[in-house]
């Protein structure tokens, strides 16, 4: 029991002497070492300093050029972006025009086939015309001729048949016949004959 | 020991004891924290898609929360380290 | 458990004290300008490699500036909270190497706070006019004055403290706990009469690596992450829809 007393009272003691040492230490430290917490002013401006001087140099060293970077690459792909849309129009501007030049080609082909279609057929039916026109000139000349030929071998049979019945005649009556009123005569005879 | 060493011992026990006392302040943040934690929870559960969100949020809240808590430590810190007062007994 | 040691002193204005804090700012800076002009040497129209890498971030944040914000802000936002936000992660990151991470400074995290303060009450002014900004303190009704005051100028002192005891309560826990896997080392490699080999913690191996990947990791980004979110929600409140469209 007294012993355990002893104890406690050494420890209380050497509790107390170590308490004081820390102290001590502290106010020794005092020297070198800032309290724990504590607003130390020269701290305060060199905080303000620094921040402002890595501000400014983050700023310069990696924000600027990276952000530079960043806007140089967005605005190149808006560019490239831009340029394919343009081409794009173009090449549909270009296709365009094409399909309306190849329509038109087809329409005009066909516009031309059709002219030499209505020609051909208009010259064929000329040619048909002429050639019907010609050969029914050809045949009324012809039925010309025969008529005529016709006439003439009537005249001709008609004069010598009258020449014919005059000399007979006149054969027959011999003189007594004025050849000329004779021939009237028989003219107007074979006329009606003829006619008849 | 003479006077002042057994006063500025006293101030010393007492400093420690206000020390422990002061971080009871650390029941409040906790229950609030836990609170939120909990609403997190709620609300990723009900809305999955919005976890990196919700996280940030209750991380964000969860930090301003704790002010009253880091509060009571500082001062407990202030006693075991920067004590004030011992500085006033031998003054 | 200290405050930020001071490495040095200029001779100026009666000693101006460089304390740790500054000097890995000074390292932290360097690495990060020097990351910048690696990242962006030798960039080209097909981007490759670690310029994918640099666009997909600088897209992301100007990205999320715009739709925070404004397209108004982006211009002089977008490098300040890059800036802010690779300080702050980084800063905290460098507990891992072994630095004093800045954060862990009061002064560095306030000094932050009242720039977001400052640009909070600036944008006020530069979109409401003086007579405009003097009136949002009275609104809505004048009685309030005393409680909007106390608002707007609590925005700042919460922004700081959240952010400085994120990170200084994961060094000391991340301390304590080392403190405490040494001497649990020490209780259970008692028995080993070697004064080297039972001198050397072996609990320290491993176990606070799970820890920091919440207090170092986790805490770092997220602390910058939402100090940057509240300055921006904070500046493009005060302004204007006007100011946020670029008009």
């Amino acid at each position: 029991m007294e012993n355990n007393l002893e104890i406690v009272t050494i420890d209380t003691e050497i509790g107390t002497e170590q308490l004081t040492e820390t102290l001590t230490e502290t106010k020794v430290e005092d020297e070198s070492f800032l309290n724990f917490v504590t607003i130390d002013v020269w701290t305060l401006i060199f905080t303000w300093g620094n921040l402002l001087i890595l501000f400014l140099l983050m700023k310069k060293f990696l924000f600027k050029p990276v952000r530079k970077m960043m806007l140089d690459r967005e605005n190149e792909v808006k560019e490239l972006y831009d340029n394919a849309e343009r081409s794009k129009a173009d090449a549909a501007a270009i296709k365009a025009d094409y399909e309306s030049r190849l329509s038109n080609a087809k329409e005009e082909a066909e516009q031309i086939v059709k002219n030499a279609t209505r020609s051909a057929a208009l010259k064929s039916e000329e040619i048909i015309a002429e050639a019907h026109e010609t050969a029914s000139g050809i045949i009324a000349r012809a039925d010309k001729q025969i008529e005529a030929e016709k006439r003439n071998a009537e005249n001709e049979l008609k004069n010598e048949v009258s020449s014919l019945a005059v000399s007979i005649a006149s054969k027959v009556i011999e003189k007594e016949l004025d050849e000329k009123k004779h021939k009237e005569l028989i003219d107007s005879f074979i006329e009606k004959m003829g006619d008849a | 020991m003479n006077n002042i060493e057994f006063y500025r011992t006293i101030v010393l026990a007492a400093s420690a004891i206000g020390a422990g006392l002061a971080m009871i302040a650390g029941i409040g943040p906790g229950i609030g924290q836990g609170y939120a934690a909990g609403k997190g929870a709620e609300a990723v559960g009900r809305q999955p898609e919005a976890k990196g969100d919700i996280t940030t949020t209750m991380l964000l809240g969860c930090a301003v929360a704790e002010s009253t808590g880091i509060y009571g430590l500082v001062i407990a810190i202030i006693l075991l380290f920067a004590n004030p007062l011992v500085g006033m007994i031998t003054g | 458990m200290n405050g930020p040691k001071i490495m040095f002193e200029i001779p100026i204005f009666g000693g101006i004290p460089v304390t740790e804090t500054v000097t890995n700012t000074w390292i932290i800076m360097a690495f990060i300008v020097l990351l910048s002009i690696w990242l962006t040497h030798d960039m080209k129209k097909v981007p490759s490699g670690k310029q994918v890498i640099a666009e997909k971030l600088v897209g992301m944040l100007y990205n999320m500036v715009e739709k925070n914000m404004g397209k108004g802000y982006v211009n002089f936002f977008a490098p300040y909270i890059g800036a802010l936000f690779t300080l702050s992660a980084l800063g905290s990151l460098s507990s891992l190497l072994g630095m004093r991470p800045l954060t862990a400074d009061f002064s560095t995290t306030l000094g932050w706070a009242l720039l977001s303060f400052m640009m909070i009450q600036g944008n006020n002014i530069r979109c409401n006019g003086i007579k405009g900004w003097l009136k949002g303190f009275i609104e809505p009704v004048p009685l309030l004055l005393p409680i909007n005051i106390i608002g707007e100028i609590a925005n700042p002192i919460s922004m700081s403290f959240r952010h400085f005891g994120n990170i200084a309560a994961g060094m000391v826990i991340t301390s304590l706990l080392y403190g405490a896997l040494a001497s649990l080392s020490a209780v259970v490699l008692q028995w080993i009469p070697n004064t080297f080999i039972n001198s050397i913690p072996i609990f320290q191996l491993g176990l606070p690596a799970i820890l920091s990947i919440y207090f170092d990791l986790f805490t770092s980004f997220l602390q910058a992450y939402i100090i940057c979110m509240l300055t921006m929600v904070f500046v493009a409140n005060a302004g204007s829809e006007e100011a946020a469209r670029g008009e």
